[in-house]
């Protein structure tokens, strides 16, 4: 590859990167019918969005970006903790983990 | 040249969304093998006319010449391998294809010189999170012999031509905002030395002095001392912490109040998730099976 392509790795090629990640959880958030999946893919936004919070911290070096996905991180535990106990709470509730089984609650 | 980025994106994020739509899980799979054709195409041909040197040219940030191989094979992995995550049937090979997510992204953080994210992403996600969720997939999952290897609401994905649509019509939105091309053609300035990465993390880190002086350490007989008694180590240069030291530095520093309000966060979620686990529930199965 010629010299230029090689020096021109930019901020927008990593929140492109960040950017399909993210939009790819979120497709798959609203697509999926398994529970346990659909949380997954709330992890799967999370990556896309530390992937442009890292970009940030490194293009602006402002090691604030770096601390972000810490938290981004915290939270990321906390929610996996909470969300896979409400997940075995309905399976054992009905059995399933359908989604769908539980759309009255769209009302 | 501005036109012709919105158009290759757009396109790109039309060819993108057809894919998807055609891979996601159906009934009939008469045309899933033509998704992942036509997304690959798309992907391809969008990160070869980004590549090429009529745009972004003395943009970089000085980056050592493999780093942009790097980012193409981590970032193609990450994408592949989160299009695995919800094309898949089964719930435990899609969490094992987001840890193949979770490791790529690492990777790109390593790009970007952020080593301690990369190891901590690996450990929490890969190992602590991923664990939790195989542990969850496995105790939820029956195991019904007579049932087939999946179940139906694993086989039939809910409405994918419209979420597709909708993800890439966002993702379409994101791309063309932060592609500013104007933005990028005003940066496009010969790199000046003063705006080097050394020239402005020292600049950078010399508004923010250590602190040292209000802290408390231990002397050698183990009492608490205050720590402007204690001369610094004479070898404490900010410009020359590694990137662990830098992040703690800037957490502890800068965000103490966010730091204690992760601890509580921690703590309500622990607790929560006690009080949820030994929550009696009724069974109702034969409810819904009746």
């Amino acid at each position: 590859m010629p010299e230029t392509v090689m020096d021109s790795l930019t901020l927008s090629h990593f929140l492109m990167t960040g950017a399909v990640l993210f939009c790819l959880g979120l497709i798959g958030f609203i697509t999926r019918r398994n529970l346990i999946i659909m949380f997954l893919c709330t992890e799967m936004m999370f990556q896309g969005v530390a992937v442009s919070l890292v970009a940030f911290s490194r293009f602006h070096l402002n090691d604030t970006g770096q601390t972000f996905v810490i938290f981004v991180l915290t939270i990321a535990a906390a929610e996996a903790a909470l969300a896979l106990g409400l997940v075995v709470l309905l399976f054992r509730r009905k059995r399933t983990l359908d989604a769908l089984v539980w759309s009255q609650l769209s009302g | 040249m501005e036109q012709y980025l919105e158009y290759a994106l757009y396109i790109a994020s039309v060819l993108g969304a057809l894919s998807l739509a055609l891979m996601l899980p159906k009934e009939k799979r008469g045309l899933r093998f033509v998704g992942p054709l036509i997304g690959a195409a798309s992907v391809g041909g969008l990160w070869l006319f980004l590549s090429s040197d009529s745009f972004w040219d003395g943009r970089g940030t000085g980056m050592a010449s493999w780093t942009f191989l790097y980012y193409y094979i981590f970032s193609g992995i990450a994408v592949a391998s989160a299009v695995r995550v919800i094309t898949h049937t089964r719930p435990v090979y899609a969490a094992l294809w987001f840890v193949m997510v979770v490791l790529a992204s690492a990777g790109l953080f390593l790009i970007l010189s952020a080593q301690f994210m990369a190891f901590a992403v690996v450990i929490i996600y890969g190992g602590a999170i991923l664990v939790t969720y195989m542990f969850v997939i496995m105790l939820a999952s029956q195991s019904d012999p007579s049932e087939q290897n999946n179940q139906a609401y694993e086989r039939v994905a809910k409405e994918p031509v419209m979420a597709s649509a909708a993800g890439f019509l966002l993702l379409a939105v994101l791309l063309s905002v932060s592609f500013d091309y104007d933005a990028l053609e005003a940066a496009r300035a010969p790199v000046d030395p003063a705006s080097t990465d050394a020239a402005l993390i020292e600049s950078t880190l010399q508004d923010r002095p250590l602190k040292i002086e209000t802290l408390y350490v231990t002397n050698e007989a183990g009492e608490p001392v205050p720590a402007e008694s204690v001369a610094p180590p004479a070898n404490l240069d900010p410009t020359r912490l590694a990137n662990a030291e830098r992040i703690g530095l800037d957490l502890f520093q800068s965000h103490p109040l966010g730091l204690e309000l992760a601890g509580v966060i921690l703590l309500v979620s622990l607790v929560g998730a006690v009080v949820i686990a030994k929550t009696k529930v009724p069974d109702e199965q034969h409810a819904v099976s009746g």
